[in-house]
């Protein structure tokens, strides 16, 4: 087939706007969305195709066909994208100078080049109350709205949601959410994301910048083990937003809200930035000095608590720290799973597409692992994959009415894993089976879980995924310093992050805390380290399926904070263990060759990230 | 407590079997929930969204996109009066005015104030071989003229119970294009 004059050739079924991308011709578009079934509602992407009946049709619901001649820019082709822009106008409120949109608008954008540079339309338009709180996060403006049901396509189809609907018909339509309730889904944010004008847009981000006014940066999610793509953008030194990344292998281009509006913290006027000792702010020599003649020589007496996206760099150098002068301290791990090391041959997420049944264990995915919950989803509704899922409660995957859930009473999971092998669905499967399993949040024996869950792999034909919580869970259990111990009795304790979660015991007589945000326990510490952010700092996490993903920070770390790995670099040497560290960049190769996981820290991207400049352009061609 | 008696939410458990896909129940489901209540509340979506395992937004949705659905109390007896091309090129106009002073209201979806009389506005009802024509409660009327109409309300102001509408729920039926 051919294409303004390009031949292509592409599998059959690949519908006309997806082959035109691959010749680099521009067919625009705002119902279309590579990842949304297609509907052809708003018309804009009309072409001449021949042969075929005299008139425009749509080129995102037509497939190619042999010999297909397609003319974007036939003068009928022309003329009626024109006068869709024209149409799409009609009500809409041109208030670029206030929307959040401008600069990387698809409406601004195809209207300079497919539509009309003057406006013949000069009648009253649609008013509506604006902008509509949809949710604490997300504001919706009515009269921006083009009506391409993207944003309840997706909540319908991705999310399995449907408190984001259409009130109303016709020319009178508004996008709504149910009885006007804000929108409680944590998937909801991606709306955002997909809306192709200013319709829906970020109220965290609300006014605070331009496109063209802060770089952008593709970056590695730090809320969970899942690892989503993310873009973070940067301006003047602050993270303003945050945005999904397409990565078809983890996320394709979806991120819950955990990872999207959780980052506010790393703008904090009251981050900790100098650090203290016995509340005076002091030089980082000081305060090391304090903090290791605190912890040094106290074995079991000592306790560390790590946080959940401790990266593998950091893992590595606490090995060794923990290998040397801090022999036999206690380790918790925040919010880690008690799962056991993976499987080498574990399941990956891209592979949970091809899976012909899936079943989830002792997780309500929606919660522990939100992105992968969004491509079971994907595996059962766009690929007819059968569904079981063994927990006590309801979960959102029983939205699916075919969905075989089968309430266990807590703790015996691996039981009804056991029962499953006979079960009519896995019988004969008819292809791989997904076997993903979580902990119960701590009322399953996670031992006896993984080895019910292997052995049903194994009977069954199918692959395991334990599906770990905390943001770097993997990476701590290769460096083994994924710790589970209870912290009670220890007289020492380095609370690194966030506080631990039972509270600090009340036996402790030295507290030092490493942390990015002041929190009311660091009155009691006698050292306080500031710390740097996911958005500051280097190194890598490895995500639930182990895949080593490196962090690019898009603010730099401004004095006197801190790398980590020098931090604890230096601290190794106040304790009396030269590791001689002078960059990241050594303490990766020395954990590549050492911990048989961390092997791909061998090739880390480039240590500066070049932050690229936006390109003015629609943001989700 | 539910707004719907436990004899309609009976009802449209049955539904989803009948329909290959179970969320395509939801049209009889809400007719059978305006039967019994007059309107559609937030409440009664609420409860068929339940029963039917759905979202009450997508309830919402489709019960904002049809005339027949009405969000709002209705008067005893409707009037749905054809305004479309073969109605209104015979009279409807005239109609619609005469209707709406017998009843009193000036607009449609307002209710009279004795509560008995509410009406409509609706797109072509398939009977256009009668225009102009209407539909009272579930009856479709022909041939209408301003005396007519006016005949109609006051049969029903007065006779109430002859012909009252059907107390009944009756079973989903096919709907007429409501469009
Ligand atoms: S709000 Fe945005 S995504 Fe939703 S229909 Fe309107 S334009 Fe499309
Ligand atoms: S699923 Fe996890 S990794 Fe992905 S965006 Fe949410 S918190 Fe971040
Ligand atoms: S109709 Fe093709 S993109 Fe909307
Ligand atoms: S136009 Fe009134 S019934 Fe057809």
């Amino acid at each position: 087939m051919t294409i303004d004059g390009q031949s292509v050739t592409v599998p059959p079924g690949t519908l006309i706007v997806e082959a035109a991308k691959n010749v680099g011709v521009e067919i625009p578009v705002f119902c279309y969305h590579h990842k949304l079934d297609p509907v052809g509602a708003c018309r804009l992407c009309l072409v001449d195709i021949a042969p075929g009946p005299p008139r425009p049709q749509t080129a995102c619901t037509t497939p190619v066909a042999p010999n297909m001649v397609i003319k974007t820019q036939s003068a009928m082709a022309v003329q009626a994208r024109a006068e869709i822009l024209e149409f799409e106008l009609v009500n809409h409120p041109l208030d670029c100078p206030v929307c959040d949109k401008g600069g990387e608008c698809p409406l601004q954008d195809f209207t300079f080049r497919h539509g009309y540079p003057t406006s013949r339309i000069d009648g009253p338009r649609l008013h509506f109350k604006k902008p509509i709180p949809l949710s604490a996060n997300i504001a919706l403006d009515r009269e921006r709205c083009v009506l391409c049901y993207r944003c309840t396509r997706y909540y319908d189809e991705i999310a399995w949601e449907q408190e984001l609907t259409t009130g109303q018909r016709g020319v009178q339509s508004f996008i709504t959410s149910q009885f006007d309730q804000p929108l409680t889904s944590i998937f909801s944010g991606n709306i955002i994301d997909l809306c192709p004008v200013g319709a829906l847009t970020s109220r965290v981000w609300r006014f605070e910048s331009r496109p063209w006014d802060m770089t952008q940066t593709g970056s590695v999610c730090s809320k969970c083990a899942v690892g989503c793509s993310v873009t973070l953008w940067q301006r003047r030194g602050q993270l303003v937003r945050v945005t999904s990344r397409e990565n078809d292998d983890i996320d394709e281009g979806w991120i819950c809200d955990r990872g999207r509006f959780d980052y506010t913290d790393v703008n904090d006027p009251k981050r900790l930035r100098v650090p203290v000792v016995k509340g005076a702010g002091s030089t980082w020599n000081t305060a090391i000095d304090a903090l290791a003649a605190g912890i040094k020589g106290k074995g079991p007496k000592l306790g560390i608590s790590l946080p959940q996206d401790l990266t593998n760099e950091e893992a590595f150098l606490f090995r060794r720290l923990l290998d040397g002068p801090l022999k036999g301290a206690k380790v918790k791990m925040h919010g880690r799973t008690a799962l056991p090391e993976p499987d080498p041959n574990q399941l990956l997420i891209k592979e949970i597409d091809d899976a012909r049944v899936i079943v989830v264990v002792a997780s309500d995915t929606e919660k522990d692992v939100p992105v992968v919950n969004l491509r079971i989803k994907k595996a059962v509704s766009k690929r007819g994959a059968q569904l079981i899922v063994v927990h006590p409660d309801g979960v959102d995957l029983d939205r699916n009415p075919h969905t075989v859930h089968v309430r266990n009473a807590a703790g015996s999971a691996a039981a009804e894993v056991e029962k499953l092998a006979s079960h009519e669905l896995l019988k004969s499967p008819g292809g791989p089976v997904a076997i993903l399993f979580g902990d119960g949040h701590g009322s399953e024996d996670a031992a006896d879980l993984a080895a019910a869950c292997a052995e049903l792999a194994s009977k069954v034909g199918g692959k395991v995924m334990p599906l770990y919580r905390a943001t770097n869970e993997r990476g701590a259990l290769d460096a083994g310093v994924a710790g589970w111990d209870k912290l009670d009795g220890v007289q020492a304790l380095l609370s690194w992050g966030p506080p631990p979660t039972a509270g600090i015991p009340s036996s402790v007589k030295f507290l030092a805390t490493w942390d990015h945000l002041q929190r009311p326990d660091h009155s009691r510490a006698a050292v306080v380290l500031p710390a740097t952010t996911f958005a500051e700092q280097q190194g890598s996490y490895t995500n639930l399926e182990g895949r080593v993903q490196f962090l690019r920070p898009p603010i730099p770390v401004a004095e006197p904070l801190k790398e980590s790995w020098e931090v604890l670099t230096e601290l190794a040497v106040a304790l009396g263990l030269e590791l001689g560290y002078t960059g990241i960049f050594a303490v990766q190769r020395d954990a590549a060759q050492t911990l048989p996981g961390l092997a791909d820290l061998a090739e880390p991207p480039s240590p500066t990230p070049v932050p690229t400049p936006v390109l003015i352009g629609p943001a989700h061609p | 407590m539910t707004v719907l008696s436990e004899h309609i939410l009976e009802e449209i458990r049955d539904l989803p079997s009948k329909f290959p896909q179970p969320r395509s129940a939801v049209m009889p489901a809400l007719d059978l929930a305006q039967e019994e209540l007059g309107h559609l509340t937030p409440e009664a979506m609420t409860e068929v969204a339940h029963e039917l395992q759905l979202d009450p937004g997508y309830v919402e949705g489709v019960a904002t996109f049809y005339t027949l659905f009405h969000l709002a109390p209705t008067g005893k007896h409707r009037f749905y009066v054809c305004t479309n091309l073969s109605c209104m090129l015979r009279g409807a106009d005239d109609v619609v005015a005469r209707l709406k002073s017998e009843i009193g209201v000036h607009e449609p979806g307002e209710v009279s104030k004795d509560g008995l009389f509410s009406y409509e506005e609706v797109e072509c009802l398939g009977a256009c071989e009668y225009a102009p024509m209407c539909r009272v409660d579930h009856a479709y009327h022909y041939d209408l003229t301003p005396d007519s109409i006016a005949r109609l309300v006051a049969e029903r102001r007065n006779g109430g119970s002859a012909v009252a509408a059907p107390k009944k729920a009756r079973a989903p039926r096919k709907r007429k294009a409501d469009a």
